[in-house]
């Protein structure tokens, strides 16, 4: 059953990592920004956008399958956490730098959302589990 | 490539744009899911699908879709996943406001984290 939480987390990082890589180049290869069908059509008309969609409902329905059996503080945590995974990787892809003020910011982040994953784990008394599962 | 200017205003404004259209949109799924009127099974999302609120959410998760996109291609990602972190904290303010959630004192402690580390990024831009 842990292997099932571990793999689930993992799964649900990826899914929420490929969809902002995807944001990240479907913006770029729009760009100029601008409040027009063009912009629209520039976005709507190359392959990354649609990686954004499949990250996006992949991560919804591991969202949901991970709350059925999960612990919500974790799952809540895991939900969120792909902010390192992201920030690692548009070092490599696009070669952005993690500035001081990136590093301290994102540490201050990751420490805020284990706490609320904390929290939502005391206020949720967990289930008893099945004997064997 | 830095941001300054105009272009740094649009980077906020699509910013906050960000915030209130998230946080609308879970609001307003969790005003629809949390109709007891609703019922059960079918007739539930029949209910649903008859009243405004669930509309309301797909609305502005279609428009908060396009605005994200928009936000990221004018600053790194780096800095895009981390300042819209604050939408965590937007969502739990409005919680307790509208729905009387709790804020227990770890909690706060998760909010005012978070929020330091979205300030610490955007000062720091």
């Amino acid at each position: 059953m842990k292997r099932f939480y571990l793999i689930g987390f993992l799964l649900l990082m990826g899914f929420d990592t490929l969809a902002q890589i995807s944001f990240k180049y479907a913006g770029t290869q729009a760009l100029p920004v601008e409040a027009s069908l063009a912009w629209l059509l520039r976005v709507f008309g190359q392959p990354w956008v649609y990686g954004a969609v499949i990250g996006y409902i992949g991560a919804f329905f591991t969202w949901m399958a991970l709350l059925k059996h999960a612990p919500i503080g974790p799952a809540f945590a895991a939900s969120h956490l792909e902010v390192v995974s992201v920030m690692l990787l548009s070092v490599w892809l696009f070669d952005e730098h993690l500035n001081t003020t990136r590093v301290l910011g994102a540490l201050a982040i990751i420490a805020g959302i284990v706490c609320l994953g904390l929290a939502e784990s005391r206020e949720h008394v967990p289930e008893p589990t099945p004997a064997e599962a | 490539m830095p941001v300054t200017g105009s272009l740094s205003a649009l980077v906020a404004s699509l910013w906050l744009l960000n915030i209130v259209l998230d946080t609308g949109g879970q609001l307003a799924f969790k005003a629809a899911a949390g109709d007891p009127a609703a019922g059960d099974g079918l007739a539930r999302w029949r209910h649903m699908a008859m009243r405004p609120w669930l509309w309301l959410g797909v609305g502005c998760y279609v428009i908060e879709f396009l605005v994200w996109i928009a936000f990221l291609s004018l600053i790194p990602l780096s800095e895009g996943v981390l300042l819209g972190s604050i939408n965590i904290v937007a969502i739990m303010v409005a919680g307790r406001f509208l729905f009387g959630e709790k804020l227990t004192r770890l909690r706060v402690a998760g909010i005012m984290l978070v929020t330091l580390g979205v300030v610490i990024v955007g000062v720091g831009r």
